[in-house]
């Protein structure tokens, strides 16, 4: 396997709070990753870094052995990084078909220009993600759950290579976890590599073929997820440690 | 639906087309005016209606328009439609240097950055002496007025072709995007920087012909009238009455409410002052989106349409 995308050094600081702490990893091609962390950790931080709604303080980010950070947040989206967002953005007046239309009318090489066309393609990402009876709906009627979806069908419609999820499963109930896993799994097999944020352990460990683990900024573990999320470090980080 | 639909409005359109051959001269001047502000408002409603950036500075674009015009025909001795023509780059230039800097702020920042622009032209074209300084020019008369006429219904006819071809183009849908949601768009792979500068332009162009006809035809101008920010006010107005972000909304918020203005300042005169005031109040309070959803959803909702508006003001 080789990396698409490989994280080096990369720090970011907030006056005086360094979120992300000199973390280095790579993303292969066609992997899930999975991110954990407790709150604060600096996960959400992470994909930001990545996507580039932020920009690191020190640090690289390459994509398919590019630098991406000299690149606005569009281009990369057009180079096929595809995100979704912890606080769901849809366009609330749009319809949800129209909301991931969007996705395919941008997205990566530039996009689809014909509108129509376009529709056809955010159908079929809808479908994919369950969300295909919702089509003519507007954006703001959905629910939580089905925000989620939304928010993968419309970072898919964009095509992407690299797909981060920031906790498209908080706020779900098991049965809908399953699904959303179902949906995951699904992407990797069309050959998308998938960064996963969450915060339900029990989801990712399932799901990732492997664990990347931040606390306060720095990363304390990475590996299978079997052996990290029994390492000692780990443990403390989200237990605290043990008293003698 | 869809075939009645373009009837009436080819209809409307045949209907004000006509009003030269049957409308008294006041009727005419009344309409050239009516649809000069309705250019006004659709053009506002690119950049504030689908862009979502609610723009103080379009009368700045309004008054450039003015001043090409009248530069270029007063001292140039240039013809009226290359005076046009040089409002259009004036104002073109101006949206994207200014519009690249002010256009990274947003909401109420925005809309005061663009407000202070207006006061800023008015002193600048007051001390150019291209621009007869703060005397104004007089523009070679044309007493034409079915040709204004004409010309202005012609524009407006542009303009709302330009919108309808937004809400089907990926322009329009990245423009949507942004409004709705800028840092989605982004992730998305919408160029926000460069659809925003785009739409500003694309609505000062318009604002910039309204001004330029508007110049040619009143045959004076000034700073102070050129760069009128009441203006600017009365066209955002026009625009959130009839329908932000719609097709027709604007043109149908302008047209009624030019009516009415003008009916109010000719008959009920101490009213007339108080009425724009009142419609802002009106329309905020219990129809935020316009006209056109009202009218879309009121026959769902009915009277609960106005109450659930102000419910969600939280008053």
């Amino acid at each position: 396997m080789t990396a698409i995308l490989e994280v080096s050094h990369v720090t970011r600081r907030f006056e005086g709070l360094v979120a992300v702490d000199d973390v280095s990893f790579a993303l292969q091609r066609g992997e899930i990753l999975g991110v954990i962390g407790p709150n604060g950790a600096g996960k959400t931080t992470l994909i930001s870094l990545i996507s580039g709604t932020l920009a690191p303080s020190s640090g690289d980010i390459l994509f398919e052995g590019r630098s991406l950070l000299p690149l606005p947040v569009y281009r990369r989206a057009r180079l096929g990084i595809g995100r979704t967002f912890q606080i769901m953005r849809p366009f609330p007046g749009l319809s949800v078909l129209d909301n991931v239309a969007v996705g395919a009318l941008f997205g990566r090489g530039g996009g689809q220009a014909q509108l129509a066309k376009a529709r056809e393609l955010a159908r079929v990402q809808l479908d994919f993600v369950g969300l295909g009876k919702n089509v003519d709906q507007r954006a703001d009627e959905l629910g939580g759950p089905g925000r989620k979806r939304l928010e993968l069908a419309k970072a898919l419609a964009t095509q992407p290579k690299v797909l981060l999820c920031d906790e498209v499963m908080a706020g779900l109930n098991l049965v809908e976890i399953e699904e959303v896993i179902e949906v995951i799994r699904k992407v990797r097999n069309e050959g998308i590599s998938v960064l996963v944020i969450e915060h339900v352990i029990k989801a990712i460990r399932s799901l990732s073929d492997r664990l990347l683990v931040l606390n306060h900024g720095v990363k304390i573990a990475e590996g299978d997820p079997g052996s990290v999320l029994s390492s000692q470090a780990v443990i403390e980080a989200y237990l605290g440690k043990r008293r003698a | 639906m869809k075939t009645t639909r373009i009837a009436l409005i080819l209809a409307a359109l045949a209907i004000l087309a006509a009003v030269p051959w049957f409308g008294s001269d006041v009727l005419v001047q009344f309409g050239i005016n009516a649809l000069l502000i309705a250019v006004l408002a659709q053009g506002w409603n690119i950049i504030g209606g689908y862009a979502g950036y609610a723009s103080f500075g379009n009368s700045v674009f309004y008054g450039l328009g003015s001043y090409g015009v009248a530069i270029a025909m007063v001292q140039w001795q240039l013809p009226f439609g290359v005076g046009l023509m040089f409002g259009v780059a004036l104002a073109a230039v101006f949206a994207v240097l200014l519009g690249v800097p002010v256009l990274r702020l947003r909401g109420h920042y925005f809309a005061i950055a663009t407000l202070a622009l207006a006061q800023v032209m008015t002193a600048i074209v007051s001390n150019v002496k291209l621009a007869g300084q703060n005397i104004g020019l007089v523009l070679p008369p044309l007493n034409n007025d079915p040709l204004f006429y004409e010309l202005s219904l012609g524009l407006l006819v542009l303009a709302t072709l330009t919108i309808y071809w937004l809400t089907r183009s990926r322009f329009g849908f990245g423009l949507i995007a942004i409004r709705e949601n800028e840092e989605g768009a982004a992730v998305m792979g919408v160029n926000t920087t460069l659809y925003k500068t785009l739409a500003f332009a694309l609505s000062g162009i318009f604002s910039a012909l309204a001004g330029g006809i508007h110049a040619y035809w009143v045959t004076f101008i000034d700073p102070e009238s050129a760069f009128d920010i009441g203006l600017n006010i009365k066209m955002i107005i026009m625009a959130v009455f009839g329908g932000p972000g719609t097709v027709l909304g604007p043109v149908v918020g302008a047209l009624s409410l030019s009516a009415v203005s003008e009916f109010l300042s000719s008959e009920i005169t101490s009213l007339a002052g108080l009425f724009f005031g009142a419609v802002v109040v009106a329309a905020v309070v219990l129809m935020p989106r316009g006209l056109a959803d009202m009218l879309r959803r009121f026959r769902s909702m009915g009277w609960r349409y106005f109450a659930e508006n102000i419910r969600s003001h939280r008053l």
